[in-house]
């Protein structure tokens, strides 16, 4: 039984709640979900090491590609003191985060939840970070974007599929309500205030859901197979990182990550009305999948892998041949070691916030992990692919360039994610 | 729509005046005139030419900008080798008009990138990467459609791209940075109609084209008089409408880096592409030429795409020399990639493609 154990009402709040979350998925989510079951709780001793280790505790397709939580909810948090935190404060958030852990069981049933800190919240201390840990301060990274920074202090992510845990959660975070899953958890905003709150959805037929948001076309043509707006899959398991490749390995942080978050808007227009699916393959993956056939609906048949290593080479020629290239095609040159392994883990999710405003608005919420923040940076300047500008007129700053023409960043954000035992309102040299 | 179901619609919004339903009903869009029949394989004298306002003008980084309307129209898209025909669809309002250029020398920068975002009262209405556009009036600019929420007042904010064209001159090491720049829209479905809408007939479909029309405080785009280019000039020679012109400079302009980062000797040559008749320039195309003396090649390669305060924006190379008697050729090896407007759809490749190869004698 959820919520309180009175069906009727707690059915309400869960109604009033997820129309909070905005929109129609959470809310049939909550209908549709097998109500009966309760969400799980946790013991705080099964936790992983890991504030990030997600993905034993996620859904797998049958190609094992990680399936992420369908709810998620970013709070970005500030501190309302300058100067460093107390030694008052890291207790109450830690006892906040212990509460957490005890209501929920750390899985896609329960919620997986991360609090990860900015570079602003270490300039708070007199010390400075160890050399090994690289977050610098967000910035722009492509010459046509001009993002807002977010510097608030932390961000604190919540994920699960039972929109049901991921709301209650945030509420008892927020000071809304006394409890989550019968557990009673202080509120975080006794110590940081929420900036600003966002949230998202992943996962087949949520996006079909959610097209009626500004910057998809009226002709709804999200399938109801894409887990994301854009009509494809994404993150295929050999093109992701591993989460032991992006775990800091030495110093205070290590067991640790770093984790840039950006915000994209959407305008699907021209993608979907304009285009056919040849074309989109062309322009998501590589003139070379279109040409080969490689992609089916919306990827499934593409099984733990996109190909795309394959057609990295061929970027200029490509150009030269079809006056366009692809986006995953530009993104992973950058994006493997010498190894050839993957150096980014992307958990990206959709959105209908346009942070700002009340509207709805077809929206990216982008977290990447990897051990080094300049590994993000170099990636999303291979995805620029200002380079292949020079190759021919034919691919421009944002047109037939990979999906430019249909992303504008609006937002971003660099932070360090801390191992579990230093979560809570870390010194940057924590014992 | 029938004048019935507008009435309707206007009462049940309650924002629709008469004056404005009669307006709808003559909707300019219905009196648009078809695209014309047996257009020349070249520049032709288009059908109509609407009229355009100035909505206003900014500046930010190392940009300003200029903002102009129109009504919605069709142009066609060019992707490479492909030209399609880009409709008018029943929800555009307006045709949006951007010309970027730099303050200081007043050059038109034709070759970045440029997205534009409409909000009306805090909220987005629209947000689109608008393409490069030739048209006959107008030359040069970046241009879309778009859809709005009926009259009046739009916030529009201009992104520019930091250009990514080789610059030379004054030029080198600017417009690295994009800026955003806002300008106000008051918009009105009356006055927009008050633009003018000029047919034409006998004209209509034959070799020529309109003249171009200037707009009080903004630069134009035309291309430099052969008289007024640096440099020695060469000669020229047109392909299907875009006229190349050759000048020889004794030595590259700042900017210009060989191997190792450093300037190459040697001679530079320019070609400045400018459209037959209005003299407008034609960026963004891929050209590379050979030269020849005494049936040797003596350069075989690019001409690059580079924006220079003198030259303007033109194609350049450095080659070991030019002597009398050498032979250039130029071949486009991708048409200009830019939208057009009617009347240039045919022209610089094109709809029907081909742009034959240029070849001048050194005199």
């Amino acid at each position: 039984m959820p919520l309180d154990g009175d069906t009727d009402r707690s059915r309400r709040a869960v109604l009033k709640a997820a129309v909070a979350l905005g929109g129609a998925s959470a809310l049939s989510a909550c209908l549709d979900r097998t109500s009966d079951e309760p969400v799980p709780a946790g013991d705080p001793n099964a936790k992983p090491t890991g504030q990030h280790a997600w993905r034993e505790y996620v859904r797998h397709d049958d190609d094992g590609n990680s399936q992420l939580p369908s709810h998620q909810i970013l709070l970005y948090l500030t501190l309302d003191a300058d100067g460093p935190p107390s030694a008052d404060d890291r207790d109450a958030l830690a006892a906040t985060l212990d509460a957490l852990d005890r209501a929920y069981a750390w899985s896609h049933e329960g919620l997986l939840h991360s609090i990860a800190y900015s570079p602003a919240y270490f300039d708070r201390f007199d010390e400075s970070l160890p050399d090994g840990v690289d977050l610098p301060e967000p910035r722009a990274l492509s010459p046509f974007e001009s993002p807002t920074l977010d510097r608030q202090d932390a961000v604190l992510h919540l994920a699960s599929d039972r929109a049901d845990a991921v709301l209650e959660a945030d509420r008892a975070l927020r000071g809304e309500r006394a409890d989550a899953n019968d557990v009673s958890v202080p509120p975080l905003t006794d110590v940081l205030t929420v900036d600003s709150r966002r949230t998202g959805f992943v996962g087949a037929g949520l996006p079909a859901q959610h097209q009626d948001a500004a910057g998809i076309p009226d002709s709804k043509p999200v399938p109801e197979a894409s887990p994301l707006f854009m009509g494809f899959k994404a993150g295929f398991r050999e093109n992701q990182a591993t989460e032991d490749y992006v775990t800091i390995d030495d110093g205070p942080f290590a067991g640790g990550t770093t984790k840039v978050i950006a915000n994209l808007r959407q305008r699907l227009a021209d993608w979907y009305d304009e285009q056919s699916h040849e074309e989109r393959v062309m322009e998501m993956f590589s003139p070379g999948h279109a040409a080969e056939g490689l992609v089916e609906g919306v990827g499934d048949n593409l099984g733990s892998d996109s190909g795309i290593d394959r057609f990295v080479d061929a970027l200029e020629s490509d150009a030269r041949e079809y006056g366009r290239v692809g986006h995953a095609q530009k993104a992973a040159r950058a994006n493997r070691d010498a190894d050839g392994n993957v150096r980014l883990l992307r958990r990206h999710f959709e959105s209908t916030d346009d942070i700002g405003s009340d509207q709805e608005v077809a929206s990216l919420h982008f977290p990447s992990l990897q051990r080094h923040i300049s590994e993000f940076e170099a990636v999303r300047r291979a995805m620029n692919g200002t380079d292949l500008t020079a190759v021919t007129p034919a691919v421009r700053q944002r047109v037939n360039n990979g999906i430019l023409e249909y992303i504008f960043v609006r937002r971003r954000g660099n932070f360090l994610v801390p191992p579990r035992r230093h979560r809570a309102l870390p010194t940057p040299r924590p014992e | 729509m029938k004048r019935r179901a507008l009435l309707r619609a206007g009462a049940l919004a309650g924002s629709l005046s008469l004056a404005g339903c009669s307006s709808l009903i003559e909707t300019r869009a219905a009196g648009v005139p078809p695209v014309p029949e047996d257009r020349p394989d070249g520049i032709y004298h288009p059908s109509h030419v609407e009229g355009m306002s100035m909505v206003g003008m900014g500046t930010g980084g190392d940009y300003a900008v200029g903002l102009m309307y129109s009504y919605p129209h069709r142009f066609w898209n060019v992707n490479g080798d492909s030209v399609s025909l880009t409709k008018i669809e029943s929800d555009d309002a307006v045709h949006l008009m951007a010309s970027v250029w730099d303050p200081e020398t007043m050059t038109v920068i034709p070759d970045t990138g440029l997205s534009l975002e409409v909000y009306r009262d805090g909220s987005l209405v629209s947000q689109e990467a608008i393409y490069p556009m030739l048209s006959q009036p107008m030359g040069f600019h970046y241009g879309a459609n778009f859809g709005l929420d009926g009259d009046g007042t739009y916030d529009v904010r201009l992104s520019v791209g930091a250009v990514s064209t080789r610059r030379t001159g004054a030029f080198a090491g600017r417009f690295a940075e994009p800026a955003t720049i806002e300008i106000p829209f008051e918009y009105s479905e009356s006055a927009k109609n008050e633009l003018s809408f000029e047919r034409f007939d006998e004209a209509v479909a034959t070799p020529g084209a309109v003249d171009p029309m200037s707009m009080e405080m903004l630069p134009d785009s035309f291309a430099p008089l052969e008289s007024n280019l640096p440099g020695t000039v060469l000669g020229s020679g047109t392909s299907n409408g875009a006229r190349l012109v050759v000048t020889a400079l004794e030595s590259p302009p700042a900017g210009i880096e060989g191997e190792a980062s450093e300037t190459p000797q040697g001679t530079y040559l320019a070609v400045s592409a400018r459209t037959q008749y209005n003299r407008m320039v034609i960026p963004a195309m891929a050209l590379s030429g050979t030269l020849t003396r005494d049936d040797e090649t003596v350069y075989e390669g690019a001409f690059d795409r580079t924006l220079d305060p003198e030259l303007g924006y033109h194609y350049g190379a450095v080659v070991d020399g030019v002597e009398s008697g050498d032979g250039l050729t130029l071949s486009v090896d991708v048409q200009p990639q830019t939208a057009r407007h009617e009347g240039y759809e045919t022209a610089f490749g094109g709809l029907m493609g081909g742009m034959p190869d240029v070849s001048i004698s050194v005199p």
